[in-house]
């Protein structure tokens, strides 16, 4: 035994010789101040160089505050100028038991395009976690530097006072520890979101594209697998978990749905039918009667909205439009579906009928997704019909119809009042209208707006804009437009993230996706918004948006929207791109590049409002 | 030698195997194929498929502008009732083979020689030629062969897929553009599913 620790010592430092020299140090960062892999900051970030402080109090503990209900985030950073062994623990004392700590590896991804290197990917860790610099499987060389993303979770139950905790690095016989200070605030956030964070996907392919292993090692049909089923249910967990929802959509542009997307149907015309439940069942029951979400720390409930496979193909035949076969496959089969999800309890969830196709995919000869021809909505207007005559009244079941629109929302709002109930709003033209969401929600209508997450290359607080543009507008929530995507190689030639906010676990041996920082900081943000906008009942809700946005980045409410342009009174046909980023001259010019401290600032206006601020 | 003619025999066999999830042989499929095919040059109607893109998406379809990526595919318009006429034909024609598959049309575009466009897709979303969200690509030389001749022609270049290209002619006699009859030993279920 004894022989067998020498052996160990020799061969540890045959691997790594520094770890006898090497003076390893620990240091907390705040969220916003993303480290890079070699000692610094990511140059994105540098700005906010003033708030490393921020974290610290005048003892050198790291100083956390955070509302109970929620999750408060700082960042741990392992240096060692020489290869090193080391692990990495932290530990809260809670005589309650109720406070948690989730540990994740920062993994650092390296992008081509800049030739640098940036954390996002998170991985679960437990500590004490033990590893080496440089980090093995990152493989990135002269690597003296490696992060960690602490969330401490605050249940609603926790009690309110001050906690204690280190955070402790062990190389070699040394030991260097961060003392920790959590003060648990009185209040609860509230569980309820004030503006939804929709993560949009398409189809199911990219699951086994990026669950490659476990794709290929099952035997039968993995589409149909209990694996498989298990995965959408997890991609639907971490957004909520992260005080967001997800859309999966599951038909393509021409009308080909995928079989776990929608009931098998039967028949031809007058007969055409549902004939088999069974894997819409397995893959959606888990949502709508909230099962899924059984384990999660918000709480099972059943998903809020969910995409219906109906598009022109489905469930009425394309070939039969305009005759009185689409009609009669198109009415029974959304009273089945009706009865069936009456009959099942699933009356919590917006189920939506939304066409997401172009004419440009050549599958049918209008738009679903942005009208830009007027004469493509009457399409809408017959499925509004269509509809009407298919679901009872009085039905506790929610279908709605969805539009995404764009160019011609504006007439849209018009013409389609009653049909479609939900609007997803491209957010440049919505800012031409700026009482398009007060007279489209006083009617009781839903509305978002869309775009995509912002790059790993910008800074830590841009995914903070879009939740805060969402409030300040007064919609109901944003739609990030794809966000399960990572390109070919997020590891090691990362195209920025753009249309990613989670990742494959599979790397690292997990059979889940894994969250990004980027998806933390939002999150965090999400909490903040919820806060603040339970103040509305103490201060007008403008006064608190107003102060909102000049904290965020110096701006007033105005700058936020642009003034209706002469463009909206022509058709929208006529419109041509450049003279939509013409008319959004105002707000580009008024809104200043919000800074690494943007949220960290409306944070603070958040804390002092809830009388806990520094 | 030997080794190399087995190899090639094996690859070929392979190639032209039963269909994985079609109880029917390729040469059956292919033939049921061409039976589309040859039907469809005489049931759709080339006039008809000429009213299908507007003059306006003829007009921005090559049209780039550094400030607007998508103004072609943003102009990209359609005379419905044409465009509903056709692609209910091509739907029924595809009724016609025992297995499933999809009758596509492609037209070529005028001043634009060598190259070619979808214009209609069905549901099955297959296609063998297809590049997908392009509103026009290259002519592929079967395609410029029907086009030129009006012969019916196979292409199996992908393994496993088989299309069929056959004319479409107008009331003048003139090809106007081509149907693709296509379908594949094995089905994907979800591919194109976005």
């Amino acid at each position: 035994m004894r022989r067998n620790h020498w052996q160990t010592f020799f061969l540890f430092f045959l691997l790594f010789p520094g770890s006898c020299y090497a003076a390893a140090t620990l240091e907390a960062l705040p969220e916003f101040l993303r480290p890079d892999p070699f000692g610094g900051i990511v140059s994105a970030d540098q700005g906010g160089a003033q708030l490393r402080s921020s974290l610290i109090d005048a003892h050198h503990r790291v100083a956390l505050k955070g509302w109970r209900g929620g999750y408060v985030s700082f960042q741990l950073v392992v240096k060692s100028p020489a290869p090193a062994a080391y692990s990495l623990d932290v530990s809260l004392t809670d005589p309650g038991h109720k406070i948690q700590t989730d540990l994740f590896r920062e993994w650092f991804h390296f992008t081509r395009s800049d030739k640098h290197y940036y954390p996002d990917a998170l991985v679960p860790v437990r500590g004490p976690y033990s590893s080496h610099l440089p980090e093995p499987d990152n493989k990135i060389a002269q690597q003296t530097a490696q992060a960690f993303w602490v969330d401490v979770y605050i249940p609603p139950e926790a009690k309110p006072g001050v906690f204690s905790g280190k955070a402790q690095l062990r190389y070699g016989a040394s030991r260097v520890a961060v003392p920790i200070q959590l003060t648990v605030l009185d209040r609860v956030i509230p569980p309820e979101d004030i503006v939804t964070i929709d993560h949009n996907s398409y189809g199911s392919s990219f699951l086994a594209e990026q669950y490659e292993k476990a794709y290929n090692s099952y035997s039968g049909n993995w589409f149909e697998s209990d694996q498989f089923f298990h995965l959408i249910h997890a991609y639907h967990q971490i957004f909520y978990e992260h005080r967001g929802i997800m859309h999966q959509l599951g038909y393509g542009h021409s009308g080909k749905v995928g079989p776990e997307f929608a009931p098998v149907l039967g028949g031809s015309g007058r007969t055409r039918h549902i004939v088999d439940w069974t894997l819409f069942d397995r893959h959606y029951g888990p949502l709508f009667d909230g099962s899924a979400f059984a384990s999660s720390r918000r709480g099972p409930r059943p998903i809020p909205f969910v995409y219906l496979p109906i598009n022109p193909e489905w469930p009425a035949s394309y070939e039969f439009w305009g005759e009185p076969g689409y009609e009669a496959e198109f009415v029974n089969v959304l009273s089945e579906m009706e009865r069936h999800f009456r009959e099942k309890g699933w009356t919590h969830t917006d189920f939506e009928v939304f066409f997401n196709h172009k004419k440009r995919y050549m599958g049918f000869p209008w738009d679903g997704d942005e009208v830009r021809f007027p004469k493509d909505i009457n399409y809408f207007l017959e499925y509004g019909r269509l509809m009407r005559k298919a679901l009872p009244q009085n039905s506790p079941v929610h279908f709605v119809m969805r539009a995404d629109v764009s160019w011609d929302m504006e007439q849209e709002f018009k013409l389609l009042k009653g049909v479609v109930t939900v609007w997803c709003c491209g957010g440049g033209i919505l800012s031409f209208y700026r009482d398009a969401p007060k007279t489209l929600r006083d009617r009781g209508d839903v509305v978002w707006y869309y775009g995509g997450p912002p790059t790993v290359k910008e800074n830590a607080a841009a995914i903070t804009e879009f939740p805060l543009r969402a409030w300040l507008w007064g919609v109901n929530g944003y739609v990030h437009w794809l966000t399960v995507s990572p390109g070919n190689d997020p590891w090691f030639d990362f195209d920025g993230g753009g249309t990613v906010l989670v990742y494959s676990g599979e790397r690292f041996g997990l059979t889940e996706p894994i969250p990004s920082i980027r998806l933390k900081i939002q999150r965090n943000c999400l909490q903040d918004i919820a806060v603040l906008d339970s103040f509305k009942s103490q201060k007008p809700v403008e006064s608190l948006r107003s102060e909102a946005a000049h904290r965020f980045n110096n701006s007033v409410l105005d700058d936020w929207w642009n003034p209706r342009p002469a463009l909206a009174d022509i058709p929208s046909d006529q419109w041509q791109g450049s003279a939509i980023d013409a008319a959004m001259e105002h707000t580009n010019k008024a809104l200043s590049h919000p800074g690494v401290s943007a949220w960290y600032n409306v944070h603070q206006y958040v804390l002092q409002l809830a009388g806990g601020g520094k | 030698m030997k080794t190399v003619y087995l190899l090639a025999l094996v690859l070929t066999l392979g190639t032209l195997a039963p269909a994985q999830d079609s109880p029917l042989s390729t040469s059956t499929m292919r033939q049921e194929l061409e039976s589309v095919a040859r039907v469809g040059s005489v049931m759709v109607d080339g006039d008809i498929c000429q009213k299908i893109v507007t003059p306006l998406a003829k007009e921005y379809m090559f049209k780039v502008d550094p400030r607007d990526e998508y103004l072609a595919g943003d102009n990209y318009d359609v005379d419905d009732v044409a465009f509903n006429t056709t692609k209910k034909t091509l739907t029924r024609l595809s009724h016609l083979t025992s297995f499933p598959s999809d009758v596509n049309l492609w037209m070529p575009i005028d001043g634009h020689p060598g190259k070619i466009q979808m214009v209609i897709r069905n549901k099955n979303e297959m296609s063998q030629f297809w590049r997908w969200g392009d509103l026009y690509q290259d002519m592929i030389p079967p395609m410029e062969t029907v086009l030129k001749t009006g012969q019916r022609v196979t292409v199996m270049d992908r393994p496993g897929w088989i299309s069929v290209l056959a004319p479409v002619y107008n009331s003048l006699g003139d090809i106007v553009g081509l149907i693709e009859a296509v379908s594949r030993a094995k089905m994907d279920a979800h591919e194109n599913v976005k």
